[in-house]
């Protein structure tokens, strides 16, 4: 792979004696839709800010294109910050909240002017051009704000919850507006989110963070099929996990039943342990070389397109998650209180420290 | 007392109250415009004591220099009191000591505030007249700016300077183009109110005008004439002197209230 375009070495940030960021390595390329994903307060917003260049690094180097630029000040820097609470000017109009950076630039009148109208056609709101913030929408204002950071055509664009503010539906319609934007600018975005189904559909990569530490990275599929650690299973997706036991070469859960696992898909070795299975990985009348259980059906709830069944086992002391396609629930009639076998293959099934 | 009773009572006082208060300053209106001039009589409508206002040297002299003093210290201490305001607010974080400190020249009585401005000129050997009235009139209008600006700024919304920055500003073109225009209808009304203090300030002046006639102004003029006896000049002035106070003093207000523009 070709260099990378942000490179985040080492980066640590301190307030006070509490580590906000710690030591994270993360290198972003050329064009990326790049997500940083954490539950609230475990740093990205400070990880974004360094980055801008409103955080100091306590220590580590930030590279851009291999210049270190952590001396950089903000208004230098080419990236641009797109807030979280969108931070417009209230005093100007949308068109002059969008032409501010440009002016900063010193360019022509002319350029400024065709620029600004080119974003207003891409963002859709040329017709609110002479309104003032506070005459928007919420869903217009974080238009705005992105057309703001967007038309200084920065190398990286930095986004912090960009769609955190606005309704269900709309974000699911600006995610994909989102995506369409950064390939018809092609400028690398990194967003901050705490959202993970957000992050799958929209990134090409994703970093877990966690209490200021970089737990994993890598592309949604990777992190969804292969966590690296229990956290980042549960963190994103629904993740079942049952307590085990090291018996001989597998395992063994609660109820005696003997658990196997590729040698690839054992990441714990510590003292307890869990086998963690995905609900869709489990399917009905087992083989009898899987893995497998058996449980009451507590509780069923149909989503459409599949059904999720929860077992009440032996083998786990939370109910389990299974989701079969409306296929394969067809013809079973299946009601609550019924006694249901699932199984599932060596290679889905994972081993955590508990 | 029944409900209605009580109101009636509530009532009464009110405008007991709004008498008290109004009624010597009606009085004072009336009688400048009293031909005969005598507070004892009424014997008809005149504007002649206003003529003869402005045909009088030493009260148009002395208007002059209040409004010297008045517009060149309004224009320094609103510019002091916006970035003090700015500035406090920005170290808020480091402690409320500077809160404090700031505001004191607006509780300290005029009187002592007269008297240490002066020994502090006369230990300086600064010799006194327009300028020292201007400095003092900045000392404490300084403080009111301030504090107007500040209850601005409590929910002033930091992260627009962050964007500014974020855009290519640098800090003197965020404070230009982003802070002052956002803080705007605070700063005129702090402005407006330094006027109006400075307007009929008289306990300081009087103490730091020094000794020549060169730096009397109005509210010193005024006490002036005023040892021989309350003249219908003097009505007509201390009218016009309300009347500006109180116009400068009704838009401060009203932009203070009306928040940002297109807010
Ligand atoms: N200026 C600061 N001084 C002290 N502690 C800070 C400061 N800024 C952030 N922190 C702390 O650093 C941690 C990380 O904060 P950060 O804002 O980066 O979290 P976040 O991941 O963006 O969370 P959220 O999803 O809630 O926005 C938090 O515990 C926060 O309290
Ligand atoms: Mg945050």
């Amino acid at each position: 792979m070709s260099k990378p375009l942000l490179s985040l070495q080492n980066v640590e940030k301190q307030f006070g004696t509490f580590k906000a960021v710690d030591q994270v390595s993360i290198d972003i390329n050329e064009n990326e839709f790049f997500a940083l994903l954490g539950a609230s307060g475990s740093g990205k917003t400070t990880l974004l800010r360094m980055i801008a260049g409103f955080e100091d690094l306590t220590s580590g180097a930030l590279l851009l294109d291999g210049d270190d630029i952590s001396a950089v000040p903000a208004h230098r820097r080419p990236v641009n910050l797109m807030f979280q609470s969108y931070a417009l000017f209230p005093h100007l109009t949308v068109a002059r909240n969008i032409a501010y950076g440009l002016e900063m630039e010193r360019l022509p009148r002319k350029e400024i002017t065709a620029r600004v109208d080119e974003i207003l056609e891409t963002i859709q709101l040329s017709h609110v051009a002479a309104r003032k913030p506070d005459q928007l929408s919420g869903g217009q204002r974080q238009r705005v704000a992105l057309a703001r950071a967007l038309v200084k055509r920065p190398r990286i664009l930095l986004l912090d919850e960009p769609l955190g503010a606005l309704d269900k539906k709309l974000r699911g319609e600006m995610q994909l507006e989102l995506k369409r934007i950064q390939d018809e600018f092609k400028i690398t975005f990194i967003v901050v989110t705490h959202d993970q189904e957000e992050a799958l559909v929209m990134a090409d990569r994703i970093a877990i963070l966690k209490d200021g530490k970089l737990l994993q990275i890598g592309s949604p599929s990777e992190v969804y099929e292969h966590p690296n650690s229990r956290f980042s299973a549960e963190f994103i997706g629904v993740m079942n996990f049952l307590p085990v036991v090291r018996s001989g070469d597998g395992y063994q859960d609660r109820n005696g039943a003997a658990i196997t696992a590729t040698d690839r898909g054992v990441l714990g070795h510590g003292a307890t342990l869990v086998a963690a299975v995905r609900p869709e990985r489990m399917l009905l009348n087992p083989e009898p070389h899987l893995n497998q259980l058996t449980g009451r059906i507590s509780a069923l709830a149909y989503h459409g397109l599949d059904l999720q069944v929860h077992l009440e086992t032996p083998s786990s002391p939370q109910p389990v998650m299974v989701r079969l396609t409306a296929d394969a629930a067809e013809g079973l009639n299946l009601s609550i209180g019924d006694t249901l076998a699932v199984g599932w293959s060596a290679k889905d099934t994972r081993i955590f420290d508990a | 007392m029944d409900h209605r009773k009580s109101t009636r009572f509530m009532l009464l006082v009110l405008s007991g109250v709004f008498a008290f208060l109004y009624i010597p300053i009606s009085v004072l209106l009336a009688l400048s415009f009293n031909e005969g001039g005598l507070p004892t009589a009424w014997t008809g409508f005149s504007v002649k004591w206003y003529g003869a206002l402005f045909s009088n040297q030493d009260i148009l002299g002395a208007a002059l220099n209040t409004l010297i003093v008045a517009v060149v210290s309004t224009l320094m201490a609103t510019a002091l009191g916006t970035l003090l305001a700015i500035g406090v607010e920005i170290r808020r974080r480091k402690g409320r000591f500077l809160e404090t400190i700031i505001f004191a020249p607006m509780i300290i009585p005029d009187i002592v505030l007269a008297i240490a401005l002066l020994s502090f000129f006369s230990m300086l050997n600064v010799t006194m007249g327009l300028h020292t009235i201007i400095f003092s009139h900045v000392v404490f209008n300084l403080a009111f700016v301030c504090a107007v600006v500040r209850a601005r700024l409590k929910n002033f919304d930091w992260s627009i300077v962050e964007a500014s920055t974020d855009l290519g500003a640098s800090i003197l073109t965020t404070l230009r183009r982003i802070v002052l225009p956002v803080l705007m209808p605070a700063i005129v009304a702090g402005a407006l109110l330094a006027f109006t203090l400075s307007v009929d300030e008289f306990i300081i002046a009087f103490f730091t005008a020094g000794a020549g006639r060169d730096s009397i102004t109005l509210p010193m003029q005024i006490f002036a004439m005023i040892r021989f006896g309350v003249t219908p000049e003097i009505n007509a002035l201390s009218t016009i002197v309300m009347s500006v106070s109180l116009v400068a003093l009704a838009l401060s207000q009203r932009l203070n209230r009306g928040g940002l523009p297109g807010q």
